[in-house]
């Protein structure tokens, strides 16, 4: 329990120090100005969610191996906490573009990606929503899980060719092309504090999810008797 | 082979049964048919933009009827729990999946085939010229989709709102089919045709992969 | 510093659905540790 609090004020800690770096410390880009500053956010929030669509995909594999439904709960807290991150990124990715390019969506190829990202794993989360029988729900969710996550690099590189057929803005500019030496330290403070906010948020759903396991199988007792 | 000859039997099982009743390719080639012409009634392309958005929606037609071609591929063993005794019938699952897949594959190459005289003639383009190189891209293409949905019919039987599902599951996944088929068949169909390579190289790649994936996780999609 | 508005806009939006999602667990958590107090408290009284 303590261990949770400790998690929990680090992250919000970390999450405050990123943005005042990425507001003061980081320099003002030469091109786009203030508004790149949405970078360290949502760049950050990007690798965070990916992170936790894999921790998902390592919680299907096992549980698909090993059948325990602890696997189980990661896999769920691991796609729910990712779809929040993905949410972001979709979210914040608009509000850059709409002063730069003047609309607010521009079929950017990483953006898109992201979108499809999203509903796969919106997928995902439907899918356990409409097996009842918890093992069930539990192995179907996990398969779709490991084809959606293997689909993953799949589907950016399709848009990304895609979009070398019609070139579009690209939302960040070219990522990672020459990132100032202060820029990238910045950049990786925010990706290192979203993921500490990730693995907050991963283990609260997770003992969620567990206590909720616990609730549903104590139920079941009570009914026996 | 063991593998081999399984997958031929449940093959010809397949084949056997689409072919007593036809229904499942008849309303197939109808619903592209449908789609096709509700799409012209809805974006009343001109002759030189039938090049360009043409294909694309061919190749949206062909998912969206696939998604529902797809349903009864494992709902049909449910009613007289006819997969329990496939199961048994064969010494690897695969071949349960391998002979479903192959005959998904073919009822969507006969109905694409059956549709391309007509989308030809619907949108203005002529496809005879790169014929040989447009049948490789339906081909590879509904090979994935076939692969994909398969595998994923197989998890759609066993939840509720199934025929919701399904379309809903599949779809996202097959965006990067949709994408480079599409590209690939508009670069065919141009003026001046191209044949991206890559964009072939790439759909053989998705099939691979979730052949691949299939094999290594079949068994478990056909759990009791 | 024109756009300096939508950069503050992101962060905050970006925090608000981080922490809506973990008002959300927070608040079925509390359902839940309810709920299984009470299922616990009933186990012993039936047997």
């Amino acid at each position: 329990m303590i261990k949770r609090i400790i998690l929990a004020a680090l992250a919000i800690l970390l999450v405050i120090a990123s943005a005042y770096a990425s507001f003061y410390i980081a320099p003002t880009e030469r091109t786009m100005g203030v508004i790149q500053r949405i970078f360290y956010f949502h760049v950050a929030s990007a690798w965070a969610g990916f992170t936790a669509f894999f921790l998902c995909f390592i919680g299907n594999l096992l549980y698909v191996w090993k059948r325990d439904q602890k696997y189980d709960w990661l896999g769920v807290s691991g796609a729910e906490v990712g779809l929040a991150f993905t949410t972001v990124v979709l979210i914040t990715g608009p509000i850059w573009a709409h002063p730069v390019w003047g609309i607010w969506w521009t079929w950017d190829a990483r953006l898109t990606s992201t979108f499809v990202l999203w509903l796969l794993y919106v997928s995902y989360l439907l899918l356990r929503t409409l097996v009842e029988e918890p093992d069930r729900r539990a192995l179907l969710s996990s398969l779709f899980g490991i084809f959606a996550f293997i689909d993953v690099p799949l589907v950016f590189g399709a848009i990304r060719w895609w979009r070398t057929q019609h070139p579009q803005p690209v939302i960040m500019g070219g990522q990672g092309s020459g990132l100032d030496p202060t820029m990238k330290a910045v950049f990786f403070f925010s990706a290192f504090a979203m993921h500490v906010l990730m693995a907050f948020l991963v283990v609260e759903r997770y003992a969620l999810e567990k206590m909720q396991t616990e609730a549903d199988f104590l139920a079941r007792e009570v009914e026996a008797q | 082979m063991s593998l081999f000859s399984n997958t031929v039997v449940l093959l010809n099982k397949e084949l056997r049964t689409e072919f007593r009743s036809r229904e499942l390719l008849t309303t197939t080639v109808v619903f592209i048919l449908v789609v096709l012409i509700l799409f012209s009634f809805a974006i009343s392309p001109t002759s030189e933009e039938s090049r360009e958005f043409g294909p694309g929606l061919l190749w949206l037609a062909i998912l969206f009827a696939a998604s529902l071609m797809l349903q009864p591929c494992f709902l049909r063993e449910q009613s007289n729990d006819t997969l329990s005794s496939l199961r048994l019938a064969v010494s690897d699952p695969f071949s349960i999946f391998l002979a479903k897949l192959t005959a998904n594959t073919l009822f969507l190459l006969v109905t694409e085939i059956l549709m391309l005289p007509l989308f030809a003639v619907f949108y203005n383009i002529p496809i005879l010229p790169q014929l040989h190189y447009l049948l490789l891209v339906l081909f590879l293409g509904s090979l994935g989709i076939s692969v994909a949905g398969t595998a994923l019919s197989a998890i759609s039987a066993q939840a509720r709102m199934r025929e919701l599902l399904l379309p809903l599951l599949l779809l996202p996944l097959l965006t990067p089919v949709l994408v480079v088929s599409a590209t690939v068949s508009v670069s065919l169909l141009d003026r001046a045709p191209v044949v991206q390579w890559k964009g072939i190289a790439f759909l053989a790649v998705f099939d691979l992969v979730f052949l691949t994936a299939l094999w290594l996780f079949g068994e478990y999609l056909l759990e009791e | 510093m024109k756009n300096l508005d939508s950069v503050f806009a992101a962060y905050l939006i970006g925090w608000g659905v981080f922490f809506l999602f973990y008002l959300t667990i927070a608040k079925r958590t509390a359902n839940v540790r309810a709920e299984l107090d009470r299922l616990k408290n009933s186990l012993p009284r039936a047997k």
